[in-house]
């Protein structure tokens, strides 16, 4: 069966070797929509493992350190969801320093 | 890989109440000390997933003025089965008040009646209403002890810190090694007294409502130590975790939401009968009641029951109000993860990984059985028993790390600082480096991992026996095998894949163990069902299983349980 496909592009920075930061393509077959979450946990399990990101899950939306820009709003990756053949795309939430791709040293916590 | 070293008084590893509470009490007395949490300060550890309630017998300060701390022991003691030692439930039962007023203090809020009373809710296993209630549930009560901590000037925290090595010098625990993942740095830490508040290892199942953080570093640090661990096959599972849509599964649903007072909806199977009598059950009882129905074959399409709160008599929108009071962020959150509105649409729930009751053995102070090892909380594993009370967990937190904490502090004035075992750090130092230097290896530690976590779904679930758990223990050890090959890329910073792969080390040790300890306990009690010995024996078995690690393997043992107010003879 033919799959559904999210597009998304992710913007990658790791200071250690990176001049600057740059966006990344990666391509996600689903035919549910999926979290954010979920998404960026696919692609570091089948696609590239090197992808920053915080996995920490409280189940409620609430813990907010998985925060990220999605489209250029600061979205909760555990609790928005993504459709189906969509583009989207990803950057840190702000809020403190980069880490390292979507991770950021937030200030406030 | 840089290597950093401090000293300190006392270190506490975690970062949730437990670990909080710990560092609080020890600084107030005076001794320096560092904070290692695994994520950010208030919201890291199970802590914040944690709801309302919060167990404190306040009698007449709050619902029911017949409520004592002797009947709060006695409840505990009573649910526990006998299992929990006495001397530490009465560090939890008679200073639990106390420690919420502490908590109130700091800035906790909580719900009171119009006469300044504590509201109470009632929970099952309680002979009185005894559930105070946080208003915006644990998140709140983490976000408030993490700012606590920051009012001391002589804690240092360190987040995103990845703990992984207990240093032993000179038969005695003296400090910690780990990753702090902001820069990748390797941390040694020598310390006076050394207090493992790392919670539970819920996480080691894949159908888990825990933070996946959650997978009993300290315990396998602790053991790796030498320290007697306790009771690892008691694992609580909650009756009604949401298991379909994917985006939501391991969420908590609270079953007992369902009395009259509250949501008034039922439990039911696939045909909509209610299957859960009231009033409710406590936690073990209802989740064997929701097993027999599953696999009796009238469970729902993705294999759990309805949690239905539709044909409440009360009506959707008093229903709605509930879950609005009651667990405002968990009923939000279904709606924006999967567009569930839990009370308009009966949602497909069964029972998830979601608290240790067994964990490292400790004594009334927080001591363990190794010197300069402390722990507290979830941790910590010798006074839950066989099952654990509703709100209990976070009134261990505060009770337990109180006392953890205090012990550690005290304990430092009467002994010097060890120095570190150099021989002991290189090995720790090598942990890591045989993953990043090797580049031959191939294998992910993400996919290592979720084999664990499905081996432990499968053969050691709540229902147990002999043959699935050596299958179990013989799939863990094929698992083993990849452990020497898992493969971290060469990066500083946040490097996850690391920190994955000594998890995924430290896990298979804790997965071990407790395969070791459900097949040694031949009886079935609280959370532990032996479907090969389905009876509770007291007469073999109303006793601890301890492991420790003896020459390279686990020993199995049993241990007598401490009783101090309440003799099981005195019952019935």
């Amino acid at each position: 069966m033919a799959k559904n496909k999210i597009q998304a592009k992710i913007l990658r920075f790791d200071p250690d070797k990176d001049e600057k930061s740059y966006f990344q393509d990666y391509t996600i077959e689903t035919d549910r929509s999926v979290t954010i979450h979920e998404l960026l946990t696919m692609i570091r399990r089948d696609l590239d493992g090197t992808l920053a990101f915080r996995t920490y899950k409280c189940y409620k939306g609430m813990c907010q350190t998985c925060v990220v820009k999605l489209d250029g709003v600061v979205v909760k990756s555990c609790a928005t969801q993504v459709m189906p053949d969509t583009e989207i795309r990803l950057e840190p939430a702000g809020g403190g320093d980069v880490i390292r791709d979507l991770v950021v040293d937030f200030k406030a916590m | 890989m840089e290597v950093q070293r401090l000293k300190t008084d006392v270190v506490v590893i975690g970062g949730g109440g437990a670990a909080c509470r710990a560092a609080i009490e020890a600084a107030v007395i005076g001794s320096d000390v560092v904070m290692l949490d695994k994520g950010r300060p208030g919201r890291s550890g199970a802590t914040p997933c944690a709801l309302w309630s919060i167990q404190a017998p306040f009698g007449p300060r709050g619902r029911d003025e017949r409520d004592t701390p002797q009947q709060f022991f006695e409840d505990m003691v009573k649910a526990g089965h006998f299992i929990g030692d006495q001397n530490i439930v009465e560090v939890v039962a008679f200073n639990a008040c106390d420690r919420i007023l502490d908590m109130e203090r700091y800035g906790v809020h909580f719900k009171k009646e119009d006469d300044g009373r504590f509201y109470q809710t009632p929970m099952p296993g309680q002979t009185y209403p005894r559930s105070c209630f946080m208003i915006e549930n644990g998140q709140h009560m983490s976000t408030i002890l993490a700012k606590e901590v920051t009012r001391h000037d002589n804690i240092k925290v360190y987040k995103d810190f990845f703990a992984y090595w207990l240093l032993k010098s000179r038969g005695s625990v003296v400090g910690v090694v780990g990753i702090d993942m902001i820069n990748g740095q390797i941390i040694v830490i020598n310390a006076k007294s050394t207090i493992v508040a790392t919670g539970g290892y819920t996480s080691l199942w894949g159908f888990s409502d825990n933070p996946p953080t959650l997978t009993g570093d300290g315990n396998a640090m602790a053991y790796r130590a030498g320290a007697d661990l306790v009771d690892l096959e008691f694992n609580q599972y909650y009756g009604t975790d949401v298991i379909w849509p994917p985006s939501v599964r391991g969420s908590v649903v609270l079953y007992e939401l369902m009395i009259d007072e509250f949501a008034d909806g039922e439990i039911t199977d696939k045909d909509g009968v209610p299957i859960i009598n009231k009033p409710l059950p406590i936690r073990d009882e209802a989740i064997k009641t929701i097993f027999n129905v599953i696999k009796a074959g009238r469970g729902t399409p993705h294999g759990g029951v309805y949690f239905d709160t539709t044909k409440s008599p009360k009506g959707e929108d008093a229903v709605r109000e509930v879950f609005k009071t009651m667990t405002p962020k968990h009923y939000q959150f279904l709606i924006d993860a999967a567009g569930l509105d839990l009370a308009k649409t009966p949602l497909e729930v069964a029972p998830a990984s979601h608290y240790q009751c067994g964990g490292i053995y400790i004594n009334e102070k927080g001591q363990t059985t190794i010197n300069g090892l402390y722990s507290c909380g979830e941790a910590a594993g010798n006074f839950q028993g066989a099952n654990r009370l509703a709100g209990s967990a976070l009134c261990d937190t505060q009770t337990t790390g109180a006392a953890a904490g205090g012990t550690a502090a005290r304990d430092c004035a009467k002994r010097d600082l060890i120095p570190v075992d150099q021989k002991d750090l290189n090995s720790a130092i090598e942990m890591i480096t045989r993953i990043t230097k090797n580049k031959s290896n191939k294998i992910k530690p993400l996919v290592v991992k979720e084999g664990i976590l499905k081996i432990m779904d499968e053969c050691i679930a709540p229902y147990r026996n002999e043959e699935g758990m050596l299958k179990g223990l013989s799939n863990l050890q094929d698992i083993k095998k990849d452990l020497e090959n898992l493969y971290a890329p060469d990066i500083n910073k946040y490097n996850l894949e690391l920190s994955e792969a000594i998890e995924a080390k430290l896990m298979i040790e804790t997965a071990e163990l407790t395969f070791g300890s459900a097949l040694f306990r031949k009886e079935s009690r609280g959370h532990h069902n032996r479907t090969d010995y389905p009876v509770e024996d007291d007469k073999n078995w109303r006793c601890h299983t301890i492991v420790k690690d003896k020459n390279g393997k686990p020993d199995y043992s049993k241990r007598d349980v401490i009783y101090t107010l309440l003799k099981p003879q005195d019952v019935k």
